[in-house]
């Protein structure tokens, strides 16, 4: 056992007794982190593991921050979206002076905290049905997640005849990591023919180095249609490690984007497995590092039915000494015949001291599949450049420019308009700070 | 307004163009024709500044100034314009963002507010009526899917809302039709005044059939080995390059 391990259990002793009994059982804690102790958190040397910036965790405390005195103002958070219900936690603990939450109807908001009668009998635990090609290896954070989740959401959804729910949940990391880890949690259920809008943010109230591990779990019916939004938009000096576990039954429709502008390490490993028959799955995946932030994601579909589709689009860009990393995995099991699938990976280094790994994968087990992948990383393309300083743009606006016009692929795919602009906002100033370091 | 002397320039160490000279008054139309490969494209792209030419020897003066010394990006906010041969295709790069980021670097040069955004699409609509080009062009990348005429055409366009004093076409009649060559050639046309010029690349008299120029320049094996009105031209359209590379030889 390493003394990382060692710690995890140690922080696990001292912290437990603080934890909330309901919501995620305490025997499941302690399998939790009975298999960690077995296993161990992933080091440098496991399979899709060797970009992540695995040695923040050194510095780390594991025990989950304390419920946090003073909240945070509004205005120190995201601007809430006009008419969408905002479910915040302040590292891990549900903030609802600052929260606007669900009427009744067809969706319910429980958390996960809330006494038993309330929590919906059963909540599947997030590693319940990793993909298939996606080890036990990598969901090792949903269960440091599970033992010391202190609270978090589940969304239940029914279908109906009006327009879909719209629903944001706000995870706000405001402890530094030396007081303590945030464990945010969301467990998402759509049942037949269900309709959902979800987003899913990760802020920073104040300027601090915070750790967060946070798990998600979605599962959706057969026909239900999900459109998922999943923004990083951390402290940059903070540390984030992510598992999403998503399984669609036939017909069922997600449409997952995710923009990853924050953290000093961040590092996401999202599992998908499509079902049932004609499952749809869009991954839309932006990521930017600069300075020395590392961005890592990790992304494995499995089809496991036939004639379902899979859509992966993913960009990257790397300034400064930053490492930006995407593996794109895509398995089509024995059986799941008509498969159509289609990954455009395209990293774009943005510094001469930058690093860019894309890695399209195809695992196939059946014939009759339709399987295309292209991937690309490399630098701003000189014509374009020039023909832009043709017009007069000044090379700092104009490489910003193209940098934008790289991104378009996955922002044009935000149909919210606010949240659109949003994203817009916080890619802006991303890409524009960057400009001022390379002046000063 | 331009002056080019004794300009020799290589690229990988291949001499393209040598010893050239040029002189371009202000309101001036000039043509320069020559066979593939006698340095054309070359000479409009040393003078918008691309990178991947070395300059040997030579000068060239811009408005009184050295003009080899500027960046693209300040030749151009001082009024001289490219217009490409093959116009790059920039896709998530909206066409009216990129004219007006053009017209705004402009006139921060000269001291000037940002465009009105109102009266700025007003103008582009103006001129895209004169182009031929429809209004979902407005929201299009640059030159995102467009035809080889559409790219041709929008290159026009960018130079009538630029107003630019010194518009170098490169090659601007490749490839066009008739009647986008007419409406290409009508936008030309409509910017011709004597305080701003024009260089004219191009490898057939066809274009100066509408754009009538002041002088032609023939190029060959990188200098200038023969000038003369447009009746030069016409004589090239009979008779081929090859008489006056004959000549030059």
């Amino acid at each position: 056992m390493s003394a990382l391990t060692d710690r995890i259990v140690e922080d696990f002793a001292t912290g437990a007794r603080a934890l909330p009994g309901s919501g995620i059982a305490d025997t499941r804690r302690r399998s939790a982190i009975k298999a960690l102790e077995a296993q161990g958190l992933p080091g440098s040397r496991d399979e899709n593991w060797k970009y992540a910036n695995l040695r923040a965790l050194e510095r780390m405390r594991f025990v989950p921050a304390p419920a946090p005195q003073i909240l945070p103002s509004l205005a120190h958070l995201p601007e809430a979206l006009p008419g969408i219900s905002r479910y915040v936690f302040v590292d891990g603990h549900f903030a609802p002076a600052v929260s606007a939450t669900l009427a009744a109807g067809a969706a319910r908001a429980t958390r996960l905290s809330q006494p038993a009668e309330a929590a919906p009998a059963e909540t599947v635990p997030v590693d319940a049905v990793p993909a298939e090609g996606i080890t036990r290896a990598d969901q090792r954070f949903a269960l440091l997640n599970e033992a010391f989740a202190t609270d978090g959401l589940r969304i239940d959804v029914a279908a109906t005849s009006g327009a879909p729910l719209q629903l944001e949940v706000l995870f706000v990391a405001s402890a530094p990591a030396q007081s303590g880890a945030s464990y945010p949690r969301l467990e998402v259920h759509l049942e037949p023919g269900a309709q959902l809008t979800l987003i899913e943010r990760h802020s920073s109230a104040t300027a601090q180095a915070s750790f967060v591990t946070s798990a998600v779990q979605v599962e959706l019916a057969r026909g239900a249609q999900l459109e998922h939004y999943r923004l990083q938009e951390l402290d940059n000096r903070s540390t984030f490690f992510d598992t999403l576990s998503g399984e669609l039954a036939e017909d069922a429709a997600y449409r997952l984007h995710g923009i990853s502008t924050g953290g000093q390490s961040a590092r996401s490993t999202l599992s998908l497995r499509l079902a049932g028959e004609r499952a749809d799955l869009s991954l839309a995946l932006a990521a930017l590092g600069d300075r020395q932030q590392v961005q890592d994601a990790y992304a494995v579909v499995e089809h496991a039915a036939p004639n379902a589709r899979t859509v992966q689009t993913f960009r990257g860009i790397a300034a400064g000494r930053a490492r930006v990393a995407f593996n794109g995995k895509i398995i089509v099991a024995p059986g799941a015949r008509g498969t159509d699938s289609h990954q455009s990976l395209r990293g774009l280094l943005a510094g001469p001291e930058a690093e860019i790994d894309v890695r399209p994968q195809l695992e196939i087990y059946t014939d009759e599949v339709r399987c295309n992948h292209g991937a690309t990383a490399g630098k701003l393309d000189d014509d374009m450049l020039f023909y832009l300083l043709s017009r007069g743009l000044d090379r700092d606006s104009a490489q910003r420019l193209l940098k934008w016009a790289f991104l378009e692929d996955v922002i044009s795919q935000v149909t919210l308009r606010p949240l659109r602009r949003q994203i817009e906002e916080r890619l802006a100033v991303h890409l524009r700070d960057e400009t001022l370091r390379e002046l000063l | 307004m331009l002056s080019i002397r004794n300009l020799s320039v290589t690229v990988e160490g291949k001499k393209i163009l040598d010893g050239l000279n040029l002189e371009v008054g202000a309101g001036e139309v000039h043509a320069i024709m020559g066979p593939n490969g006698s340095g054309k494209s070359t000479l409009a792209h040393v003078l918008a500044g691309r990178p991947g030419y070395t300059i040997t020897s030579g000068s060239v003066h811009y408005l009184g100034r050295d003009l080899l010394v500027l960046p693209p990006e300040e030749r151009a906010r001082l009024g001289l314009f490219l217009g490409f041969q093959y116009p790059v295709e920039i896709p998530g790069v909206n066409n009216v963002y990129l004219l007006k980021a053009a017209v705004n670097a402009l006139r921060r040069q000269q001291g000037l507010p940002e465009v009105d955004a109102f009266e700025f699409l007003a103008l582009v609509r103006e001129k895209m009526q004169l182009m031929h080009m429809e209004d979902s062009f407005l929201s299009r990348g640059v030159n995102e899917g467009f035809s080889g005429g559409e790219k041709k055409r929008n290159e026009i366009l960018q130079m009538l809302v630029l107003e630019p004093r010194l518009a170098v076409l490169d090659e601007t009649d490749s490839g066009l039709d008739i009647d986008a060559l007419k409406v290409v050639a009508a936008g030309i046309n409509s910017q011709r005044a004597p305080d701003r010029s024009c260089l004219l690349v191009t490898h057939y008299q066809r274009l100066l059939e509408y754009v009538v120029p002041d002088h032609v320049h023939v190029l060959v094996r990188g200098h200038i080995a023969r000038s003369g009105d447009r009746t030069l031209a016409l004589e090239l359209e009979r008779r081929g390059y090859d008489f006056i590379a004959g000549e030059a030889a």
